[in-house]
């Protein structure tokens, strides 16, 4: 207040000097000095005198310096007197005019144009100038200093004018009951009331009550009633129009125990600050709830912000990241290779780059990255800003669209292998069938042959040759006969006929085995390629999974334990015979996969059985610590024809054809495992993939 | 099977001819009088020019299928027992098998004791 005041016009000018002009004609004039000088000499050393010449030089002085008095001698000519007078008139210091000689109509003259005063230059000048001097300074000071303050209350009531009408604060002033007595425009604006009507009117009439009695507003009055200080509060109302409203309000008593009452409208500031807030909170949940991992890291690689899905991507607790250098999660690359550090380094933008991360734990995670350099406002780089996702689910897909392609492929190809195969088979199988009956028709008519060969080996024996016989018997056997049994005998003798006959058997055997298993391989390529059309129905996947279970579990050796965790799952539509083979096929693989392991060494074979509600599906898992896949393996595990047992324990079809399976009820398989640990299936099956209505896929 | 008058008349249709020889071995020793036949057509010919008392055919061959013979011969010749071979017999909705009135659906490659025992059922 008091700077504002300061820069308005000079209020005071009392001042102990005393200036006096004294306007005479040129020395050496015709007129002799009055001696006016050395007459006001008497007033002392703080007279100041200026002695001029001409009216010109008397009112430019009078209008740029502070003059107490003008004493203006006859003699500078009548035309410099009245432009004196005439300027100085008014606002101007007092006039004293000295003329030469007593002459009332000149004098009177003077006073008419404004003359203070008007003496004449005689006998005692030097007495009576100092004396009407003084009570002219005297009178003209004192009705300076009555102007002044005149002006100086006009100003102030300019400058209260200008700040009530203008401040952005409504403000009322409060008698001692607390009636209003005056308001400013801004309060009759906030409150809609007109200031000629509130004078004299209770607060309470244009104040909402619970504003006015809340404890801002309540408070902050009867401290300032009381004349005590008190701090600004903030106090609410709502506002039917506008919603809530927020006022900074103050109060100050003022004489004659009135108050002023301050309130300065926040609402405005408020919501901004909110919506800053809000704004805030707004990024701040979506960088929270992202499915993407955020990283920022300064210039250092240090990370300075994660998001919670980049924790659980990179595998730790909450605030775990903040201020570790990132190239921990890259243990094996080389620092400049690694691009967030390309990004630091050579300013490189990278979207959707594909890299990997390792673990705490050592596992390997593939993530698609996206790194941009970070700057702040002036364009000073501060670190980099880094996007990524783990890519684990989606290279899974991939895998399996890639597989489900070419099982499509494959699959045509068994059933056209599978339908060309079955004719021959069945033939061969049945000719196979005869063969074996007409052999052991063949070896009876043998039989036959022998009894007869040896009936007439007894009538003939080989030793009695041509010659004949030293007793002289006769031979009974004709000769052409004898011929004929001996050409028999070596012709058996030369083709082995024995053997013959009974490899004969065995080689018909084998291969009506080797035909039993093409059939086999047949029937597995025909379930493979799903040339069947079995029914659905309703089942519960638990049971279905346990009575599998069970038919295997009287095949293993009881060295390796089964447990089992079923989640409660609805019944679903499935086509529960082929979901049973999916079973079997993991459960005799996770035992198989046991059983391989070196001398039975290490803990004691387990498969573990569990069954899980998740959403819309429910998940079978087959989980064994046997001896794992090799990772080239695992790649090909669902291949048709990929096995890793030994010939004729497998037919490489098991897994494919389970695939396919799981695949046709809409569902995935996936498989984790560590060789040397153990393996574990996972067939996910959604529940409403497949509908009532029968062999129809929704 | 054996004894009074002339043998049942068995008539076997495929266009596998080896097929058809397999099946005549197994089927040697079992009494019948066997007649082939290498598709449908002809197998329609034979039963128009004499009696026949069975047939088996096989489902899958070029031109009509084995239904679509078994259809024919269940409104031609409704009297005569009609039986399928087939490699893929999943594939044979059962509403059909009943429809048609086919007394037995024999999986290929056959056993020789099933088909024996369902021919003989059906004599």
């Amino acid at each position: 207040m008091g700077a504002a005041v300061g820069e308005g016009p000079p209020l005071s000018q009392s001042s102990p000097l005393v200036r006096i002009a004294i306007v005479r004609p040129l020395p050496g004039s015709a007129q002799r000095d009055l001696g006016t000088a050395s007459a006001l000499d008497r007033l002392g050393r703080e007279a100041r005198l200026e002695v001029l010449h001409d009216a010109d030089s008397c009112c430019d002085l009078a209008a740029g310096e502070i003059l107490d008095l003008v004493i203006l001698e006859e003699g500078v000519g009548e035309g410099d007197a009245h432009r004196v007078l005439g300027a100085l008139r008014g606002e101007g210091p007092p006039v004293i005019v000295v003329t030469t000689e007593l002459d009332e109509e000149l004098a009177l003259d003077f006073f008419r144009r404004g003359a203070a005063d008007c003496i004449a230059a005689t006998r005692d000048y030097a007495e009576v100038l100092p004396v009407v001097a003084l009570e002219q300074i005297r009178r003209w000071r004192a009705a300076r200093e009555r102007g002044d303050a005149e002006r100086r209350i006009r100003w102030l009531e300019q400058l209260h004018e200008a700040i009530v009408n203008e401040i952005p604060a409504a403000l009322v002033v409060l008698d001692g009951q607390g009636n209003m007595v005056t308001v400013n425009p801004e309060f009759s604006r906030t409150w809609g009331v007109s200031s000629d009507e509130v004078h004299g009117r209770p607060l309470e009439d244009v104040l909402p009550p619970d504003f006015l009695e809340s404890e801002g507003v309540g408070e902050v009055l009867s401290r300032a009633a009381e004349g005590r200080s008190v701090a600004p509060r903030i106090a609410r109302v709502i506002d039917g129009e506008r919603g809530m409203r927020a006022f900074d309000v103050r109060a100050k008593r003022l004489g004659e125990g009135r108050i002023l009452l301050v309130l300065s409208d926040l609402t405005e500031v408020e919501l901004l600050a909110k919506q800053v807030a809000d704004l805030q909170r707004y990024n701040e949940n979506i960088i929270q709830n992202m499915n993407s991992a955020l990283l920022v890291v300064d210039l250092e690689g240090r990370i300075t912000y994660a998001n919670p899905t980049a924790e659980q991507i990179l595998d730790t607790v909450p605030g775990g990241l903040r201020g570790r250098p990132v190239w921990d999660w890259f243990p094996d690359v080389p620092r400049e290779e690694v691009l967030i550090s390309r990004t630091l380094e050579e300013n490189t933008r990278f979207r959707g780059a594909e890299t990997v991360i390792s673990r705490p734990t050592g596992r390997i995670v593939p993530i698609g990255i996206s790194c941009a350099p970070m700057s702040d406002r002036d364009g000073t780089r501060i670190g980099a800003v880094a996007i990524f996702q783990d890519l684990t689910e989606i290279k899974q897909l991939q895998r399996q669209v890639l597989q489900t392609e070419k099982m499509a492929s494959i699959g045509q190809l068994a059933a056209g292998v599978a339908h060309e195969i079955n004719n021959p088979m069945g033939f061969i199988h049945a000719n196979l069938c005869q063969m074996s009956e007409y052999l052991e028709d063949l070896a009876k008519v043998w039989d036959k042959l022998e009894a007869l060969r040896k009936a007439v080996q007894e009538l003939h024996p080989p030793q009695l040759g041509e010659g004949g016989s030293a007793l002289g018997a006769a031979p009974i056997v004709p000769e052409e006969i004898q011929r004929a049994t001996g050409e028999l005998d070596a012709a058996i003798e030369r083709v082995e006929a024995d053997f013959l006959l009974s490899d004969f058997g065995k080689a018909v055997r084998e291969s009506l085995e080797g035909s039993e298993r093409i059939r086999h391989i047949v029937q597995d390529l025909r379930a493979f390629s799903h040339q069947d059309t079995a029914e659905l129905v309703e089942s519960d996947l638990n049971q279905c999974l346990d009575s599998t279970a069970n038919i295997v579990w009287t095949m293993m050796k009881h060295s390796v334990s089964l447990t089992k965790q079923y989640d409660e799952l609805p019944p679903m539509y499935c086509f529960p015979m082929q979901l049973k083979q999916v079973f079997m096929n993991l459960i005799v693989n996770a035992y198989q996969a046991i059983e391989a392991r070196e001398g039975g060494e290490g803990a004691r074979g387990e498969i573990r059985l569990r069954t899980e509600l998740r959403g819309d599906a429910v998940a079978i898992l087959v989980t064994d610590n046997g001896t794992g896949i090799p990772p080239d393996a695992l790649d090909r595990i669902f291949d048709p024809f990929f096995t890793t047992k030994e010939v004729g324990v497998g037919t490489g079809l098991g897994l494919s054809t389970s695939f396919n399976i799981v695949r046709r009820h809409g569902g995935t398989i996936r498989v984790e495992s560590i060789e040397g640990q153990g393996t574990s299936f996972e067939v996910l099956l959604p529940l409403d993939a497949l509908g009532p209505e029968a062999g129809t896929v929704r | 099977m054996s004894g009074s008058g002339s043998p049942p008349v068995l008539l076997l249709v495929d266009d596998e001819t080896r097929i058809l020889s397999a099946l005549r071995r197994t089927l040697r020793r079992e009494g019948y009088e066997i007649l082939t036949a290498e598709s449908v057509a002809e197998g329609l010919r034979i039963l128009g020019s004499r009696k026949v008392d069975l047939v088996l055919t096989d489902q899958k061959m070029p031109g009509r299928s084995g239904l679509e013979f078994l259809a024919e011969v269940a409104v031609r010749h409704p009297d005569v027992a009609r039986l399928l071979i087939t490699g893929w017999p999943e594939e044979i909705p059962p509403d059909q098998i009943e429809f048609l009135g086919i007394r037995a659906l024999i999986p290929k490659p056959w056993d020789d004791q099933q088909l024996k025992s369902a021919l003989r059922e059906n004599t």
